[in-house]
């Protein structure tokens, strides 16, 4: 792990939190797909399918102890690329709406989580080549 | 708002993981406060200026005075 004292430690902290969480989410979406799926439907069913989302809770818990932890550059660098994330997922999933009405193929509410994550990654690599 | 945090870091001999471990900072800020791009918070600079022991305005500067 690169970076001072500072970095490493927080680093640390960061990554036992989220991995916990993400240990957390992924026991209950085993559960959730080998007791849910089965069940009849209801609300009891639908409570277990959603069940997962306790575990997606608690890596929203560590992202936001991230956020308080790190320091005021990196903290305001992160918001900012988040933010700037945001806008462009809306832009592209507000887009694919139009698309659909255009004949393109009806996508799951799920593929808005992973154009987020894109974003993110392709805001901070360009905002990183823009700084050198 | 001008600094001369470059200076002042390499009077004392420190690189800039030394100076932001000193400020329990980031590399990342202390590279973005020298650089210019990124003006401290108030708690910080006087970190800054406590750890080189120097008034803050002898430190940092604005660009321009207030109208």
């Amino acid at each position: 792990m690169s970076g001072n004292r500072h970095e490493k430690r927080v680093a640390r902290m960061y990554f036992r939190e989220l991995i916990a969480a993400l240990v957390l989410y992924t026991v209950l979406l085993m559960a959730a797909i080998h007791f849910g799926r089965p069940m009849a439907p209801g609300v009891l069913r639908t409570a277990v399918l959603l069940s997962p989302m306790i575990g997606f809770g608690a890596a929203i818990w560590a992202i936001v102890r991230q956020i308080q932890r790190v320091d005021e550059y990196v903290r305001m660098r992160l918001l900012e690329n988040v933010s700037l994330a945001a806008a462009v997922t809306a832009g592209l999933t507000f887009s694919y709406g139009f698309l659909e009405t255009a004949g393109f193929p009806k996508l799951s509410m799920f593929t808005v989580w992973c154009v987020l994550c894109l974003s993110v990654g392709a805001v901070q690599l360009v905002r990183k080549l823009i700084d050198r | 708002m001008n600094n001369h945090l470059r200076e002042l870091r390499a009077e004392h001999g420190w690189s800039q993981a030394r100076l932001a471990e000193l400020l329990d900072v980031s590399r990342q800020t202390v590279i973005a406060i020298e650089s210019g791009r990124y003006d401290p918070s108030l708690p910080l600079a006087f970190a800054i200026s406590r750890l080189f022991q120097q008034p803050i305005e002898s430190i940092f500067n604005p660009d321009q005075e207030p109208a």
